[in-house]
């Protein structure tokens, strides 16, 4: 994989959402950042992958679901939506299961991410 | 890069920060972070050779009563020592 | 050669001392000739501008070290408003409108969007994250 992105924002999510209101708060930081016209592209690394699981259901909890955010994603102009492929596997994750327009990483795709962007945002 | 940590032995953002370390990086200890850089733990085996160059910040060694007992492979830096390290580094990843 | 820094502070004052690591990183880029025009909180990290919290008398007040870079330097402190009105942190106007008595926000605080953030990263050399599990 080749990452031409120069400059711009890399989201970088490594929380999964349960208990934890960040991964919402990195999901609502990527998408202003597009909805500003600014580039900015997310990753989503470690434990964060467990936030792409599908068939989530939040009604009995009250809380939003946050695969419904991600899924809207192409909507606000952020179609690049980066996945640590080794975390898909040793959680499970099949192909189906990511959303569309997901691009799995290896650890040298992921660096070149870190390294292609002008900021990075660690949430 | 500059990557800053502060988990402490064993969480998993330790072992994710490790892997995308290069040897033009610096990694900053903070936090719970500074445990890892206890001379008998080993811990910091890995981020040694990676060959970047390795900081504990100060106030948190201390605070967490480590001071005398880091690894020598170790700077132990201050907030101006932070500051500089931001200077030379134009980016961050906030590892916790 | 001086440098413009945004800061992102994700921790509660309350879970750990990060928050007060992230003052005190701002005030010293500061003293190197740095420039620091907003440092943003978003999410858990929004709790640094409550104004009823109460510090011990022999521990730090982050709001305190917070107002001290906003007096002496102007430095904005921003708290996302979504994030902040969701713990209870409302200025006068959220107050109003929700039928809530007072502010709770800290005066040297504002409230504002998250395009507050996307301006000060476009315009930054440096942006840092502050951030702490739990």
């Amino acid at each position: 994989m080749s990452v031409t992105t120069e400059g711009g924002v890399l989201v970088v999510t490594r929380h999964p959402q349960p208990g934890r209101s960040l991964a919402r708060a990195a999901l609502d930081t990527a998408l202003a950042t597009a909805a500003f016209d600014q580039p900015v592209n997310l990753l989503f690394l470690g434990a964060g992958v467990l936030q792409l699981l599908p068939q989530q259901d939040s009604t009995s909890v009250g809380v939003r679901n946050l695969r419904k955010v991600i899924d809207s994603m192409p909507l606000y102009d952020l179609e690049r939506c980066y996945v640590d492929a080794d975390a898909v596997e040793r959680f499970g994750l099949t192909a189906e299961d990511l959303p569309c327009g997901a691009v799995l990483v290896g650890r040298e795709a992921q660096r070149s991410l870190l390294d292609s962007h002008q900021h990075i945002l660690g949430f | 890069m500059l990557h800053t940590l502060s988990c402490g032995p064993g969480h998993p953002a330790v072992k994710e920060c490790i892997a995308l370390l290069r040897a033009d990086d610096a990694l900053l200890l903070l936090g719970d972070g500074v445990y890892i850089a206890l001379q008998q733990s080993q811990d910091w085996a890995a981020m040694q050779s990676s060959g970047a160059s390795l900081h504990v910040l100060d106030a948190d060694a201390r605070v967490a009563g480590v001071h005398h007992r880091l690894a020598p492979c170790f700077k132990v830096i201050d907030d101006d020592g932070f500051v500089s390290l931001t200077e030379k580094h134009s980016k961050q990843m906030a590892w916790y | 050669m001086s440098l413009n820094y945004c800061l992102l502070v994700l921790a509660a004052p309350v879970s750990g001392h990060t928050s007060l690591t992230a003052a005190r990183f701002g005030a010293a880029l500061l003293s190197r000739g740095h420039t620091l025009g907003r440092v943003f909180f978003l999410d858990n990290g929004t709790s640094n501008g409550l104004a009823s919290a109460v510090t011990p008398q022999d521990e730090r007040s982050p709001q305190q070290a917070w107002s001290e870079l906003a007096n002496t330097h102007g430095t904005e402190l921003v708290l996302c408003v979504s994030s902040a009105v969701k713990r209870g942190l409302l200025d006068a106007a959220e107050a109003q409108r929700h039928g809530f008595p007072a502010a709770t926000v800290h005066p040297g605080f504002i409230l504002g969007g998250l395009g507050l953030l996307v301006e000060a990263m476009q315009s930054a050399d440096r942006v840092i994250t502050f951030g702490a599990a739990g």
